[in-house]
């Protein structure tokens, strides 16, 4: 059952066995950078929400990393189908291309697990307490679903590896920024608030650190929204991939 | 094909029992354009199961477009295609592991090695377990890699990057194997490798092979039936032998100041008594597939 998902799964977990520490020190470098600067620079002392800026600030980097390298499946698609044509054989194999979705979307959740084990490390030597329970890893796979299926609705839609750049520095940076990972969304400008409040990010960012720091902000309600963006974004994937064409 | 490996593909639609009474392959009408380009301006096919079959034409005619559309990657903007009856269509997974594609890039993966190449393939055909490893192992041994299964593909030669290509399209057994321009950028020694590799593919597996050439050469020493095919469109088709008794089995050279004519015969004797009243330069030779060429269209296949 399931073959081709399982297949394109085994490829790229084997790709990844290749360039595993390129892709532990991907996503142990930048978020450590994030913590100095802003942890232990800017934000050294202060409060937010009533808690410490490094029980607030954490989390956010642990969504925020997540979702990069889920993401980042967006680039190895785009390489394998316009650069090296390996995608080509997923096209050519004899089953549905929602398995391809499928597989891909697996993987980019496998690949956003791994900033997730090394933030929680990062958290042990800051001293701030993150309680990973079932409702966490819930949200986490939520999140890591939709930003996998949104890397994959971008290697689709893109035409070269120049339009995925354009679609990063469009998309991504500004969500990275503005969706609550470094500061709350409450206390932004109005405009930015508005902006802010059209990224995944900001409601992922939202269930995730509740769930990390045993908070409720509305949960039942956001994770209601996950699912429903994570269905949309399937169904579009799914519809944009049945047309893709060599 | 003998069909001794176990595959997984229980919960996939669109499957139907094909037969041995059509042609392997029967293409009507087939029609693509990219823009205002007309690609493939209405093609006519039919290929029977075991026939070694070429496609020749210069860069740009139309060769890779027409493998696309019979292959899956690329959809016709009209016509009909048809794998022994059964109409390919995208849910047609029957139809699709019938078929095994040697696109014109060496689309490996580099990281990988030769047997993880394999085993992915495998995996995406639905084969799996011991099976799927000592179909691995066959088709490393066929392909004379079998030293080499743990290399990673990106350190092989090209010439065993391209056996490697055409070894995982056979892996899961298909009737009928699509190589476009197989030999493309290889050096002459590497390219009598493959052509055997092909022939031995051919004959061994019983394997129906549809290739895509501008070699002449290629197409001489392939094919049973070549297929000329000109901006979108087939101008003749027929053996070799045929296409070149058409066109004449002898001709001269001859050799003016600035430019050479073609005279063709049938036999050598007129072609003989012809020479002897020309008082230039005169060549004479057997006809080949690139002078069939070059009188349907005026130009040269590989300019």
């Amino acid at each position: 059952m399931l073959y081709g998902a399982r297949g394109i799964y085994l490829r790229e977990t084997l790709i990844l066995r290749r360039k595993l520490f390129k892709t532990l020190l991907a996503s142990a470098v930048s978020p450590a950078l994030f913590l100095l600067a802003f942890g232990f620079g800017v934000g050294r002392g202060a409060m937010v929400g009533g808690q410490d800026y490094l029980s607030f600030l954490i989390p956010g980097l642990l969504t925020m990393a997540s979702m990069n390298q889920s993401y980042a499946i967006a680039t190895e698609i785009n390489i394998s189908r316009f650069y090296f044509k390996v995608f080509e054989e997923y096209l050519l194999a004899p089953f549905g291309r929602w398995q391809i979705v499928l597989g891909e979307m697996f993987y980019g959740i496998t690949r956003g697990l791994i900033p997730v084990a090394i933030i929680a490390l990062y958290s042990l030597f800051c001293g701030v307490s993150l309680h990973f329970s079932p409702a966490f890893f819930l949200a986490l796979l939520l999140h890591l679903a939709i930003f996998s299926l949104l890397g994959i609705l971008a290697a689709m839609i893109v035409r070269s590896h120049a339009d995925q750049a354009t679609v990063n520095a469009f998309l991504i940076t500004p969500m990275m920024f503005l969706s609550g990972t470094f500061f709350p969304v409450e206390k932004m400008p109005l405009a930015i608030k508005a902006v802010a409040s059209i990224f995944p990010l900001t409601y992922s960012t939202r269930l995730i650190r509740s769930t990390l720091l045993q908070q409720d902000n509305g949960n039942g309600l956001l994770y209601l929204l996950l699912v429903v963006m994570v269905i949309i974004l399937f169904g579009l994937t799914k519809r944009i991939i049945e047309r893709v064409e060599v | 094909m003998p069909a001794s490996t176990t595959r997984d593909y229980p919960d996939e639609p669109g499957t139907s029992h094909l037969d041995n009474h059509h042609p392997e392959i029967l293409v009507s009408g087939l029609k693509r354009s990219f823009g205002k380009v007309e690609a493939v301006r209405g093609i006519d096919l039919e290929l029977h199961s075991g026939e070694l079959f070429a496609f020749l034409g210069p860069n740009g005619a139309g060769k890779t477009t027409t493998i696309n559309m019979l292959t899956g990657l690329l959809r016709p903007d009209s016509g009909r295609i048809c794998y022994q009856g059964e109409p390919f269509v995208a849910t047609a997974y029957e139809v699709r592991r019938r078929i095994g594609v040697v696109p014109q890039h060496n689309n490996l993966d580099r990281e990988l090695t030769a047997a993880e190449n394999l085993r992915v393939h495998g995996r995406l055909f639905g084969l799996g377990g011991p099976a799927l490893q000592q179909r691995i192992e066959s088709c490393l041994e066929l392909a004379g890699l079998s030293e080499k299964r743990d290399t990673p593909a990106g350190k092989l030669s090209g010439g065993m990057k391209r056996k490697l290509v055409i070894v995982r399209a056979l892996l899961h057994e298909p009737a009928i194997l699509f190589l476009d321009e197989p030999t493309a950028g290889l050096d002459p020694h590497s390219r009598r490798k493959i052509w055997a590799f092909l022939r031995r593919i051919n004959q061994e597996q019983h394997c129906t092979l549809f290739l895509t050439t501008h070699y002449i050469e290629e197409a001489e020493q392939l094919a049973e039936r070549v297929c000329f095919i000109d901006q979108g469109r087939i101008i003749a088709s027929g053996s070799p032998d045929e296409l070149m008794k058409r066109t004449g089995s002898y001709v001269l050279d001859i050799y003016n100041d600035e430019d050479v004519d073609n005279e063709f015969f049938n036999d050598r004797a007129t072609a003989m008594a012809r020479l002897e009243q020309i008082d230039r330069t005169v060549r004479i030779r057997k006809t080949t597939l690139e002078d069939v060429f070059l009188q349907l269209t005026g130009k040269r296949i590989d300019p």
